[in-house]
This record gives structure tokens, sequence and C-alpha cells, in this order.
């Protein structure tokens, strides 16, 4: 963590506090409110600041809901403004400058929490099994990881950051792809991605989850191979390490499209700035692809043979129940059995048929013991789950009011909280700067034969990937040109940019003011595609689809005029301007 | 789901304002939480202690953060705005999804603005203002709050429905010979005849307009008047119209009837002499009325059901209705602006829907200036104190507070023998003399700051004794007399007689958008504001059940008129950031927002740098707190020497329009709306 945040610029913090307050401490007469404070940033914060803060907010929001019945989602306040999660007892808070569009702030709340809950499981298990310290480290290296984006567009989308397609040979990106597909052949890998020093090149997973991954990729980069750590293996010395991982249902099941769309793109060619990926998703041949696809139907005589308990992990020690006990009673059996019981593994795969929900009917054969009553139960629950999973598409859809008007892609914590998370585990080789990052099934730590097979097959391809990498050279970052722009991919969360990356160049700053306008304009309005905004320094041209927005500004030009509506005007001529110049950074907006 | 409330910094509700269903959660909830079910507590006491640990946590966070609260959002978009003036929090919230975080914002702006006008400078000193809200009698609480409810209730209906309050300017009807007639003969006529009477009690018209609903007919400033802001005209707009309601349904005749009874009709009755512009559109001013004949107009239902339906305030009425309401009016002399000045509001309904309104001078106004004068220098005096300043450094201003002792034991003086009880206002001069001028003492310094505060809360406390109290019942309130107002309204009924059918439909439908669609073919809708005068047009967008506009009626006539409100407030959205000119494509429509100068000769002036507000900054408007004029002062320092005005233009197209046609049309309504004639061309 600490390493961390000293790789963070100051000025490039986008979050200016950040509290967990749990307010179950709190709840006497005589209870003082540090007690409930389980972590609060920024850390040197005066501890009576802090109380103040956590008091104040917490009890005010409390209050709020209370009156509406509602849990309170944004509080401002007049210098900053607040994205806030109650669940339970607990309560969050990020506060960001009020420039931040409030949508940003709490999309970054929820990534925040989702990524606490990727690698800890259950928020709340999390706090009794572990030493409130420990976990504050983690909500600090989480969030120093998430502001570590570089430019003040950074604050405005959250963006993945891959390595510049344009730059690179086509076929390297084939290449990347390509191992990972050979990396499915073995049945308990799912999905994967591979990484080049911080950055994607190929994945087949959401871009929600690679940006969880990343953290502990970044993590351990900077800490440099360990041998004795406890998630590396000898064997491969000291290139493979792994982690236990907590997936939800909605973002297991949201693998699948993202390892075909990535491959198709790369094999046509057309490097990150497509509109594609919608397309993907509404072509009726989406549907097919997804049902025979290999993934999720593995060869059962495959089955892992010695699926003992996974390597020992921080957050959950041999014997600990599994994190999920809290929060679904009858589950907590179930994956003590799967844990423990080989054949469970085998004859979850055995059932699971391939089938999207696979995992749910995974649930079904889980308690590979033979209880019979248990069976229907899951089924019950199957169902529901699916159910809810529609439903949870179409709340969200409306959001945290006009906050959220995106909701579909971010999942609302809270809510997700209420699902069950599923163990995964995270494994990671990584040669040199080059990582391949796999979800596989816990019990592939344990087979050795399958581990082995990966790690012999992808090796030779990864070193040859990473020699070519290394060569190309970073610096020639596309055509300059006498404008600005920014364009941003919705499905693959990626930014395509031409502002350089040191934070609030004087000339960069209207563009940014008004791509943060525009961008909370066009989450606030579903219907608006497209939009001119000028005031006396500049004029910017924002335009949207439903899978991408484009933000274009140029530099120069008689900006000097009266105001008065005038067809001659050159901030009309945005919109034919930005189509003719975008094309060179492979940006189609016809 | 509404509700607005004010609190002390003690958390005491002093006015609260609910619509039903709020009402409702609110005592759902208090029954919900009182187990024993004993009978729910009086509304106000839920009310106080629900709010309460929100009020005095924003007290806490200001104290020991200096930051406050100033929204809140929940999961199920209710929306809490609070801001705090002085020592009194407002906070306003929605649950239904009808009002955004801006206009809740503008709402409590525009409540404190009706305290102002209605309470004057007490607002000042919140001490005083808090017993002005919550007066202890709990019947004349009730009937204040009443009033201030309904005031509120009036202005959210025209906030919704009539355009001149969504964009805050005044719309005048647009009939050039019938408008300077009216003048003519408020000038001529009615003023001078008012002012030379003996039985005005002292008092001077210097306003007189006629309202049709909400639209401007005739507006006349007497000579030694200043002019009326545009602020001040909207606030006695709506109180017009909380007193005598335009009833939309009932008064609106359809005007298919208008036409299908309309036998006679030749035009020369309704136009005496013919309309002055001969081109394009003139005809439309005067068609619809032209082919309605006389007696049509039935008001079956008087503007009293109205109001009981929506308003629920005629448990109270008014005592009589020949009393003045009291109100306070910002005054610009040559010496400088004086704010919240006294003036007494006469509403005299003509026919319903159409009203006659009279400002006067009171005698003893002369006491407002000098009160104002007093206070600005001890405000003035008690911030250079908190800065730190001391002695010299402290008095240095305009008026020398050497000026002031002197004018100040004049003026107290003179209170002496009047009723006016100014022993405290005495006691506490004394006091800060003994402070300030004594040798040897403190003078000026941080010591003297309670001195400073006691002495404007004093003066707070003569002008409310002077101007906001009843005096003595027994004595005859000091007004215009009865039988002046009498005729006052008969001379203008007389005069306006055989206009005010015509006048009724006119105001319905003061320009339609059919005169334009020829020449802007794929235009659907505009507003024009020329924001130096605080004045509006646009073609109307009437939506009643039995009136239709050319839209139709109906989803897409509802559709339409949504997204215009959306407009103004995306377009205000970005005003406040600094965008003067804002295009979008939404949906099947293009819209498009301009705001630019022009100096008095029409010449456009250059863009300039707009002020960058913060989110929670005072709405854009010109009613609550005047944007605008705040604005072209800014403009104008970059223009010295030089008439600045400001004007704005939205516009709504087809999306299928192209971009340059859309934009030359704007460019074509810019140019022609307002041309030198100051008569839009129509």
């Amino acid at each position: 963590a600490l390493v961390m945040t000293e790789l963070m610029q100051p000025d490039s913090r986008r979050c200016t506090y950040f509290f967990l307050y749990d307010g179950s401490k709190v709840k006497g007469e005589g209870d003082l409110t540090r007690e409930g404070i389980c972590y609060f940033y920024p850390e040197e914060t005066p501890l009576d600041e802090q109380e103040l803060l956590c008091g104040q907010l917490a009890g005010a929001g409390r209050c709020v809901s209370e009156l509406s019945s509602s849990p309170v989602c944004v509080l401002r306040l007049r210098r900053n403004k607040f994205a806030i999660r109650m669940k339970d007892d607990f309560f969050w808070a990020l506060g960001c400058p009020v420039e931040v569009p409030t949508i940003s702030v709490c999309e970054l709340l929820d990534q925040l929490i989702n990524l606490f809950r990727f690698y800890n499981g259950s928020v709340r298990r999390s706090y009794q099994l572990n030493r409130p310290e420990t976990l504050a480290s983690r909500w600090a290296q989480y969030l120093s990881h998430l502001q570590s984006g570089s430019s003040d567009l950074h604050h405005i989308f959250s963006c993945l950051r891959t390595i510049d397609a344009t730059n690179i040979d086509p076929l390297l990106l084939l290449k990347a792809a390509l191992i990972l597909q050979a990396c499915q052949r073995c049945p308990l890998v799912s999905a994967g991605c591979v990484l080049f020093r911080g950055r994607v090149v190929s994945t087949q997973i959401s871009p929600e989850l690679t940006m969880k991954v990343m953290v502990h990729e970044s993590e351990t980069y900077t800490k440099g191979p360990r041998c004795n750590d406890p998630g590396t293996f000898n064997s491969f010395g000291g290139a493979v390490s792994s982690t236990t991982v907590f997936l939800t249902r909605s973002s297991l099941a949201k693998f699948l499209p993202f390892s075909k769309t990535r491959l198709s793109r790369t094999l046509s060619n057309t490097p990150s700035t497509e509109s594609e990926p919608s397309d993907a998703f509404s072509s009726p041949s989406f549907s097919r692809r997804l049902s025979d696809s290999s993934v999720f139907s593995p060869d059962p005589s495959q089955s892992g043979a010695d699926p003992t308990p996974q390597q020992p992990d921080p957050p959950f020690s041999n014997g600990e129940p599994s994190p999920e006990a809290e929060e679904e009673v009858p589950e907590e059996s179930n994956y003590e059995s799967f844990h423990s019981n080989g054949n469970g593994v085998s004859q979850m795969h055995n059932e699971a048929g391939g089938s999207l929900f696979g995992e749910d009917s995974r649930l079904n054969g889980g308690g590979g013991d033979g209880d019979a009553a248990r069976g229907p139960v899951f089924d019950f629950r199957g169902a529901e789950e699916s159910r809810d999973h529609n439903v949870f598409e179409e709340v969200s859809g409306g959001g945290c009011g006009n906050v959220q008007g995106r909701g579909a892609e971010s999942p609302d914590p809270a809510r997700s909280d209420d699902s069950p998370l599923i163990p995964m585990t995270l494994y990671l080789h990584r040669v040199k700067g080059l990582v391949l990052a796999l979800l596989v099934e816990p019990c592939f730590l344990s087979d050795t034969d399958s581990m082995e097979e990966v790690y012999h097959s992808s090796l030779a391809s990864l070193n040859g990937l990473e020699a070519h990498l290394r060569t190309v050279s970073p610096g020639a970052s596309g055509p300059q040109g006498p404008y600005l722009f920014a364009h941003f991919d919705c499905v693959q969360s990626t930014l395509t940019t031409n502002l350089s990356a040191r934070p609030g160049g004087a000339l960069q700053r209207p563009f940014v003011r008004a791509t943060s306008l525009l961008h909370s304009h066009f989450c606030n309005t579903e219907t608006l595609q497209e939009a001119i905004i000028r005031s006396a320094g500049a004029a910017v041209y924002g335009t949207r689809s439903v899978a991408q927005e484009t933000y274009f500004q140029q530099h120069g030009g008689s900006l000097r005029n009266s105001g008065i509506p005038n067809h001659q005007d050159s901030a009309f001529s945005l919109p034919g301007k930005a189509r003719h110049r975008l094309l060179k950074h492979g940006v189609n907006l016809i | 789901m509404k509700c607005l409330l004010i609190a002390s910094e003690s958390a005491e509700v002093l006015f609260h304002w609910t619509d039903p269903e709020f009402q409702q959660n609110v005592q759902k909830q208090y029954g919900a939480s009182q187990e024993d079910g004993q009978g729910l507590p009086a509304f106000e006491d839920s009310i106080s202690t629900l709010f309460a640990p929100i009020i005095i946590s924003c007290i806490t966070m200001v104290d020991r953060l200096r930051d406050s609260y100033t929204s809140f959002t929940t999961e199920n978009h209710h929306i809490y705005v609070l801001h705090q003036f002085d020592e009194c929090l407002y906070i306003a919230v929605n649950g239904d999804g009808e009002e955004g975080e801006c206009d809740l914002r503008r709402k409590i702006y525009v409540v404190k603005k009706m305290t102002e006008v209605l309470f004057g400078m007490v607002t000042l000193s919140s001490n005083l203002l808090r017993k002005e809200l919550r007066p202890q009698d709990t019947e004349q609480r009730a009937r204040l709050w009443k009033h201030l409810q309904s005031l509120l209730q009036t202005y959210g209906h025209l906030r919704e429905n009539d355009q001149s309050f969504l964009v805050e300017a005044v719309e005048r009807l647009i009939h050039p010979t019938l408008c300077e007639q009216c003048i003519e003969f408020l000038e001529r006529r009615l003023v001078q005849q008012l002012n030379s009477s003996g039985e005005r009690a002292g008092e001077e018209v210097m306003h007189a307009f006629i309202l049709v609903h909400t639209k401007l007919l005739a507006f006349y400033s007497s000579r030694n008047a200043s002019s009326l802001s545009t602020s001040d005209l909207l606030v006695l707009i709506i109180m017009a119209q909380n007193m005598y309601p335009s009833n939309t349904d009932s008064d609106d005749p359809n005007p298919e009837d208008v036409e299908s009874t309309s036998g006679s009709g030749p035009e020369s009755f309704y136009t005496p002499e013919p309309s002055p512009p001969p081109d394009r559109g003139s005809s439309s001013s005067g068609e619809k009325p032209g082919r309605g004949s006389t007696p049509v107009f039935e008001f079956v239902d008087p503007d009293v059901q109205m109001a009981e339906d929506s308003l629920q305030t005629l448990e109270v009425p008014p005592p009589d209705p020949s009393t003045p309401r009291r109100v306070f009016l910002e005054v610009s002399l040559k010496d400088g602006l004086y704010p919240m000045m006294p003036h007494s509001m006469y509403c005299l309904p003509l026919w319903p829907g159409i009203t006659l309104v009279l400002l006067t001078k009171i005698p003893t106004s002369a006491v407002a200036m000098s009160v104002y004068t007093f206070l600005e220098a001890f405000a003035k005096l008690e911030k250079r104190l908190s800065e730190g300043q001391e002695g010299s450094a402290a008095t240095r201003g305009q008026r020398t507070i050497h000026e002031v002792r002197g004018k100040l034991d004049k003026f107290i003086k003179a209170l002496g023998p009047t009723e006016i009880q100014s022993g405290q206002l005495q006691k506490e001069w004394i006091e800060f003399k003994n402070l300030a001028f004594t040798r040897g003492g403190p003078g000026f310094s941080r010591h003297l700051i309670p001195s400073c505060k006691k002495m404007k809360t004093q003066l707070c406390a003569v002008y409310r004794q002077c101007f906001l109290l009843e005096s003595g019942s027994s004595s005859i309130p000091q007004r215009l007399s009865p039988g002046l107002q009498e005729r006052a309204q008969s001379m203008v009924q007389e005069k306006l007689m055989d206009w005010k059918d015509f006048l009724l439909v006119k105001s319905r439908r003061n320009i339609t958008m059919v005169s334009y669609l020829e020449d802007f073919p794929g235009l659907i809708h505009f507003i024009c504001v020329d924001r130096s005068t605080g004045q509006m047009i646009a073609p109307s967008l009437n939506l009643t059940e039995r009136n239709t506009s050319e839209l139709g009626k109906g989803p897409l006539a509802q559709f339409i008129r949504r997204k215009v409100w959306t407009l103004v407030n995306t377009t205000r959205r970005y005003l406040q950031k600094g965008y003067s000119t804002v295009t979008f494509r939404d949906g099947d429509f293009y819209f498009c927002y301009f705001l630019w100068f022009e100096n008095e000769t029409g010449f456009k002036l250059e863009a300039g740098d707009l002020p960058v507000l913060s989110d929670d900054s005072a709405p854009i408007g010109m009613l609550a707190w005047d944007y605008y004029r705040k604005l072209l002062r800014y403009y104008s320092k970059s223009h010295q020497g030089e008439v600045v005005k400001c004007y704005e233009l939205l516009t709504v197209h087809l999306g299928v329009v192209p971009a340059e046609i859309i934009l030359q049309h704007c460019r074509q309504l810019a140019s022609k709306l307002w041309e030198p004639s100051r008569n839009p061309l129509l």
C-alpha cells in the first residue's frame, strides 16, 4: 500500500475523503464515535475531525433515509460531494471536489466497494475475521489504485488502461488472445486476461472484472515476486502466484460475452476504437455462440483429482467458514461440502451443462454428499436468482435518480451485497512486465497436472509476446493536431484521447470542464445524442451512441464573436471537423 | 411529495408547507414510531421532531467544519435541498420526481424573496424575522402561514404552467395600439386623478398596471417614481394571482365556441384603429378575438372554486378587500439603491382574470430610507471590525460614522414625540456612543461588534413598528379611501369594457406559432427574452382540458411542453458554468439556446467571459435573485459608457431540419423579434 501511495500524484487525487463507518459499534449512549470508524482517508486527518464527519454524515444520512424510507445515495456539502452507500449498519462515504460529475463519484465508490468484496468477500464477515488495521491497509490500497489514473479525464470516466493498439502489430493482440484461448482448454480455467506493465493487452472478461484483476497484478508487480509468499509456487520459479477472489453471479455471467467479442475484434484487425461491441451483443448469433461455447461445459473426465482446500490466503485461512455463511445460511454447508468434497466438484461439472447460468446448476449439484432434500431448495433458489438478475438490470437502469443513469454498468453494491459471492481463484503467471491472469476454479491449484499443463503451454508464447511488446516504443502517441478529443468506449471502458497525461494543463482545462458537464448531461438524458456548448474560451462538441461517447474541441479559429445565432459560426462546424479529424485516430463517428 | 421548511438554529420550525402526500407520509412514519398509538401528535410537532436531527447536524457542520449540507438524494429519488440564510435554515424536499435540485433551490430563494417583500428589512434581523414568521398567537400564525403557503402554491402553479414564470420575465400582451392607449389612460386619467384627490390619505400612486391573467397589458410609472424591478414585479404578479386566481379551465373560452357564436365579427369593433404592422402575422394578433362576438363569456364558476380546490386558503378571508397589502419594494434613486422600501399594494379586480394594481408610496417612507442608511452603516462597520480592522480604518466609508452620529441623533429625536417606541433604540445608541466615542473607551475595535449587532436589531425593530404593525385597531387604517378605489376601478372598467373578452382570449394566445410556420418550417417553439427589460415573448403553450394549443392536445403537446421546461433548466445549468451558446439533438428534436449582448443601437457586442458559478449558487433567473442584472453589471465593466442589453433565444426544431437552416432561423428570429421599434414583428 505504501508503494502505491507514493506512485499516486497528490494533485491527481480525485477523492478528498473516504470512510467506512460501522454504526453497529456505536449504539449505546457511552459508545464513542471513533469505535465505529473502520477506515478513514486521508489517514492523517485528526481523529476529532474524523469523528465529526462520520458522526454527522452518518447521523444526518440516517435521518433522511428514515424520512424517505430509502437509503441516501448522494450527499453534497458546499465544498465536497459525497457518494453514500448504506447497508445494514455500514455507512460508506466517498467525497470528491464538487467539479467531479456526481455519477463519476458514485461509480468510484461502487468500484471501491466491489473491489474490496472481490478480494475479501463479504465486508461484514471480513471485519469479523480480520483485524481492522489489516483491512484498513486494503482499503487504502484499493483507493490508491483507483485514483492512479493519470489525467483529469480519469476523474470523469472510469476506464481501463489499455496498451496503445494503434502502435502495435495486430498480430501481437491476436497472439495474446490465442494464449488465453489455449489456457481455456483446461476445463478448470474460466477466462482471463493478458496485461503488460499495468495495461491490458487482451481480455476475455468484463472491464469491471479486468479492472479488479489489475489491482492484484500491480500489487505483485510492485512487491516483486517473493518465493515465500503464501500465494506463490516454488515449482514455477516464483513466476506464478494466486489468490482467492469472490465473484457475484452477474459478473460470472459476464465472462463469456467478452471473451468472444474481444477475440473477434482482434481478428478483424480493427483496434480498440470501433463501435462493434454493441453489435456483438445484439446480433442473433451472439446467443448461439454463447450456448455452444465450451467454457462452461467442461469434459467430465478432467475433473480435479484432489480438491482439498485451496492454498492459504490471508483473509480466509483453512477451516474458516466461507464468507457467504452470514448471507445465505443454506449455502454455507453447500460451500463447505463443495470445498472439501472432491466428488462434489466433479459432479458439479457434470451438471453444469454449459448453460450461461451454469453456476446455478452447480449449486444444485454442489451438495454432492447426496442430501436429497437440498436439491429442490436450490432449484428454487436458482430460479429466483436468475429472475433477480433481470430485476436488477431494470432497477439499476433507473439508477440513483439522475445520478446513475447508466446503472447497468455499475452494479449497485448495496444490492449485489445481497447476492451470494462465489469464490474463485485468480492465477497469475508473470514474465517480466507481462502477466497472464486467469480466473480458475479453486481446485485448479491442487490439480498439479492441469496447472503444469497451463503453465507450460503458455510459457513460450508469453516469453515471445513479452519480448515483442518490450520493443514497442511507447512514444509517438498518435498524431497531435490542432484539436483535443476524448473518445470513451462504454462497452470496453476504454478511453482514447490526445490529451497529455499530466493533469491540469491550462489549455486542456476548458475541454475537461466541458467534457465533464456533457458527460453528466449524456448520463442523465437518455435521448440526448449530440451537443455543442460554447463559452467565451472554447467550443466543445460531444456526441454519443449506445456504445461510445466522443468529445472534440478545435484549437484556435476565431472564437471571438457576439454569441448571436450565426450559421457561419465556427462552433457549428465542429461535428464535421470531428468526423474528419478523428478518423485517423480510429474513431468513426459516421 | 413536497415540503418546504424554515427552521431556526435552535431547530424551531418557523414555517412549513407540505402537500397532502408529504403530510400523509410524515403521519404514517410518526404513527409507526409511536407504538402505543396514542393518537398522532400535532402535525407541526411531528415534522419538527423528524427534521430536528438534520437541522442540528447542519448547524454543527457550519460551526465546526465551516461547510454545510446543500443536498441529499436518496435511492428512491427523493431530493432534499438545504440553504441557510443568516440564522434561518431552509429545507425543500421533493419525493415525486416533479422537481429537481435546481427547482428546489429556486423555490427556497423565492420564499426568501417573498419574505422580503412581505416583511421588508425585518428580514435583516434573524431574531425579529423569527418572531414575525412564527407569531406567538396561534390564530395569527395560522393566518400568516396560510397566506405564505398559498403564495408558494400559486408560485408553484405558475412556474409549472406559465412560460413567463418558467423563464422569469414579464410577458406583455402584444397589441401595440391598445397598450399605448391604456398607458395613456393610466397616465392622463387615472394616476393623475388619484394623486390629486383629497381622499388619498397622503399616499401617492407611483405605479399602476393592468394584468390580464399573468400578462401585462399596460404599465405606467409616475414621473418621480423609480423604475420597478422585474423581480419585484414578478412577485407582485404572483400576489395578484394569489388574490384573484385565474381559473384556467372555466374562464378560458374554447376558441371554437368563440368562432361558432361569432355572427357579426367585423374587426372594426375590436380594433378601433388598424394594426400598425402591416406585414406578415399582423392578422394573427387580431383575428381570433375579431371573430368573437360580445357576450360570449359566462364566468360560470367563480374563482372561489379554484381557490378552494387547490389553495385551501379561504378559511381566513382577507378582512377588507379595500385594505391594501403592505409590500416592500426596491427603489433606486439618484443617491443609491434602497431595497425593501414600504409601499401599499391595491389589487382591484376589474373582471375575473383582469386586475388593476396600484402601488403607492406611503407618507412615512422617508423613515425607511433613514433606517436603511443607518443599517447599512452599522453593517459595514461590523464587517470591517470583524475583519480585524480597527480605529479609523474601520470607520472609513462613504458616510463617516460621525456623519451617521449626527443624523441618528436627529432621527431619534424626531421619533421621540411620535407613538413609535424608540426607547430601546435610544438606550443602545447611548451605549454605542459611550463605547465608540468616549475617550479612553474601547473605541472602534472588536468590542464594538456586539453593540453594532444590537443597533441593527433595534433599527429593524423601529422599522417593524413603523411599517408592519397595524396601527391601533381604533384608528382608521391609512389608505386610499374605499370610494376612491371604487372610482379607479370603475374608470378602468369603463375604459376596457369593450375589450375585456378580447383581452381574455388574447392573454391565452398572445402570439401563436401558426404565424411563424410559413417562414420557419420545422420550427416548433421558441422563447425570446430581453433580459435588460425583463420581458419575454413566446407562442402560447396552453394546455387545459378544453383549450388546446396548435400542437393539439394530449401526449404530444404535453411532451413538447415538458421538453421546453427541461430545455430551460438545462440551458441554465450550462449558463451557470459560463456557456452562452448551447445546441443539442435530443430524440427527434433539435434545441438551441443563445445568449448575447447588444448596445443600444443594436450593434452586437463581443461575447465575453461569463462568470462560472458553483452548483449551489443562487438560481439563474430574475424572480428571486436577479442573475441577469448582475451579469449585465459584470459585462458592462468592459463596456464603459455604453448601454448594454442582453438577449436570450431558445428554439425547438424538428430534428430532421438541417443544422444550417436551423441556425438561419435562429438568426432571423433574433434579429426580427426585437426590432428597433421594440414591437415584436408579428
